[in-house]
């Protein structure tokens, strides 16, 4: 038995003036959803990161000192980090050098960190599996077998720290090009072909979809079977089969892409629809003499704005996906041109020497992924009425 | 129901020769004929390719013998392997994609159910969270990376299964782990949602207040009626673990149909990408087709009638 304090037996105090009184706040729908979208965390947090994302994709290929197609073979695979060693020759001069173990060979790093170039062996020893590099009357040799660099004499050459590339802060890929440069460009791409192909989907599913709730009956049953024979094979076909006609390129991604995604906002515009327009206030207007369109866009779709909006977030991260999807199976975006697919497709190529040229892209994407679902659910979660405290 | 049944049969027709009619047109509506890619060919030599293949015919005459040809099974030559038709391709596609579809499937059905029921019994508890950081990640990161990144971890750096191929029973720990990893999070977070939800109905206390033993009450009223909706999905599921295995088959190179498809598509081979869309479709429609069925013995609430729907 729970003790309950004596004056909790006391009546209440009866007041007819404070029964009418609204204890929370009134709050339009509107501002609700906004409260409740602001309160969870993880979607404010995925908010956040999109909002970063664009604004880098935006202006972080203006500000980069490189360009994503700027190739330089000489400084190809250049890791973002790296040990250096430093050897003094005989004028007092110091040499600060570093070496990639992916391609074996020596580059010349400057003091401030920038990669200044490569250092040619004096003498190659393939037998031996040797290279010899001279600097003043210092000898260094590279064993290439074991990935070693030792004097001449024996004593092996110790590393004197750590370096961050300076010149290219995230490396460069296998044609030497930045990968920083190349991965804003890419997130550009990604997000341009997302965004719009989401737009070209909200356009088609919205009038769809609504022209089929609203003229329902006959018309409604052939439109909508019409959309059960596209979706019975996955969408990805389709994009694929209009890929092939279309040739690669940005454009037909997005057309694609745009082309062929509407069905599900059809299917949920035209299920808010037809529960929609039985309410009386749709019979309000049309008794008034509203015409169709304006009923339909008056009065209809802002009314179902909330389903449209979830589908809307969750189309994004589907159509970065199913972008990088083509990319990755080479069906995306032509090179130069970068994006997060292609990126990634070109990292696992070289994935054996340099594995942490798939960090970057495959991050990138999953993040935004993260983002995305994180912000669709958060919005889905703010949206549900019945969820309304 | 019979009637039911027909008329899904005739809808699937239907569809069919819809897929058939929109590829077959798409594919030739690409510029080009299939063989302006090779070198430059004498004209005589192109004119002798274009009647072997029926190309001269007009497109009306093509299509009704291309139809003529799936509705018996034959989805023609491939125009880039010489003496070889697309039938032969799928044949020698079809068991290695069925093995690692179908091992897909399975752990699909076999992880992420009981993730799922385990992660609700536990709410809020330390299994949940759990189940619930995996299948989140599982969600959001795309199939190629989980796959890139197993392949570099387990198979390059640890060495416990082989980088590529199936000749090996290990080979397919990595394929089908990438395949089924966005299912195994998806259904894990569904069936949580689900028996959540059906955990609180009214029925489930009234089970429990006749005094049916709990794990009774669990089995019989609450995980038969939460599986409902994952049954629904299955049929999405198997559609996309043949799309996924357009990528996972390149990047383990295994030679099944969906490596066979992306090869198709980066040598142009009209026939072929024409022929195994059709196939994928076939085999889609029954799949979705049975996922219904059985729908329909799970729960008997549902009576289709060929009206409804």
């Amino acid at each position: 038995m729970t003790h309950i304090a004596p004056q909790m037996w006391a009546p209440a105090v009866r007041d007819s003036a404070a029964a009418e009184v609204i204890a929370a706040p009134s709050l339009t729908f509107w501002q609700d959803v906004r409260k409740r979208l602001w309160a969870n965390k993880p979607a404010m947090l995925g908010l956040g990161f999109i909002i970063l994302l664009v604004l880098a994709a935006i202006f972080g290929p203006m500000v980069s000192r490189h360009t994503y197609f700027e190739q330089n073979l000489k400084l190809s695979n250049v890791p973002p980090l790296f040990q250096t060693y430093e050897v003094t020759d005989s004028a007092g001069a110091t040499t600060r050098f570093f070496f990639n173990s992916g391609n074996l060979n020596l580059y010349e790093v400057t003091p401030s960190g920038e990669v200044a170039g490569l250092l040619r062996p004096a003498k190659k020893d393939l037998i031996k599996k040797q290279q010899q590099f001279k600097f003043g009357y210092h000898e260094v040799l590279l064993d290439t077998a074991k990935q070693q660099l030792s004097f001449a004499d024996g004593t092996a050459l110790a590393p004197t720290g750590w370096q961050w590339n300076m010149s290219n802060v995230l490396g460069t890929d296998q044609l030497g090009r930045d990968v920083l440069a190349r991965q804003l460009y890419g997130a550009r791409i990604s997000l341009t072909v997302a965004f719009v192909a989401t737009l070209v989907n909200f356009f088609i599913g919205v009038f769809y979809g609504g022209l089929a709730g609203y003229l329902g009956g006959k018309a409604d049953t052939i439109m909508m079977r019409i959309v059960e024979v596209i979706s019975t094979i996955p969408l990805t076909l389709y994009v694929i089969l209009i890929m092939v006609v279309f040739n690669s390129g940005f454009l037909s991604v997005v057309l694609a892409i745009g082309s062929v995604y509407w069905v599900d906002m059809a299917r949920i515009v035209r299920g808010q629809i037809l529960t929609l327009k039985q309410q009386d206030y749709v019979a309000a207007a049309r008794t008034m003499g509203a015409s169709t369109p304006r009923i339909l866009i008056r009065h209809l779709l802002p009314n179902s704005v909330g389903p449209i909006l979830v589908t809307l977030t969750m189309l994004i991260p589907s159509a970065i996906f199913i972008e990088s999807f083509m990319s990755f199976i080479g069906l995306g975006v032509t090179p130069p041109e970068a994006s997060w697919g292609t990126l990634t497709s070109e990292a696992v190529e070289t994935l054996r020497a340099y594995p942490y040229q798939l960090f970057f892209p495959a991050a990138a994407i999953s993040l935004t992924m993260f983002a995305f679902n994180f912000l669709g659910d958060g919005l889905r979660d703010a949206l549900d009425p019945r969820l309304r405290t | 129901m019979t009637a039911y049944v027909v008329q899904r049969l005739l809808l699937m027709l239907v569809t069919l020769f819809a897929i058939i009619t929109l590829t077959f047109f798409l594919m030739h509506a690409v510029p080009g004929g299939p063989f302006t890619s090779e070198k430059m060919l004498q004209p005589e030599i192109q004119a002798a390719l274009n009647a072997k293949y029926h190309l001269d015919d007009p497109l009306w005459l093509q299509y009704l013998n291309y139809l003529k040809g799936v509705l018996s099974f034959d989805l023609g030559p491939s125009f880039k392997y010489a003496g070889m038709s697309v039938n032969e391709i799928i044949a020698e596609g079809l068991p290695v994609t069925m093995k690692t579809g179908a091992l897909a499937l399975i752990c699909v059905v076999a992880l992420g159910v009981p993730l799922g029921i385990v992660a609700a019994l536990n709410r809020n508890r330390w299994p949940d969270t759990l189940v619930m950081v995996i299948a989140t990640i599982g969600v959001a990161v795309p199939s190629y990376v989980i796959a890139t990144v197993a392949l570099y971890v387990f198979a390059l750096r640890l060495g416990w299964v082989p980088t590529f191929g199936l000749d090996d029973w290990r080979g397919y720990f990595l394929p089908v782990f990438a395949l089924s990893g966005f299912w195994i999070s998806f259904i894990a977070r569904l069936a949580r949602s689900s028996l959540l939800e059906t955990l609180q109905q009214d029925y489930m206390i009234t089970a429990r207040a006749k005094g049916l033993k709990r794990g009774t009450v669990l089995i019989k009223h609450g995980l038969r009626n939460s599986l409902i909706p994952v049954v629904t999905v299955l049929g999405p599921v198997v559609a996309n673990l043949l799309t996924g295995s357009f990528v996972i088959e390149q990047i383990f190179a295994l030679p099944g149909i969906g490596r066979h498809f992306v090869l198709s598509i980066t040598n142009r081979d009209y026939t072929a990408i024409m022929g195994i869309t059709i196939f994928y479709a076939a085999v889609l429609m029954v799949m979705i087709f049975i996922v219904d069925m059985l729908y329909l013995v799970l729960d008997p609430r549902i009576k289709y009638r060929a009206d409804a729907k």
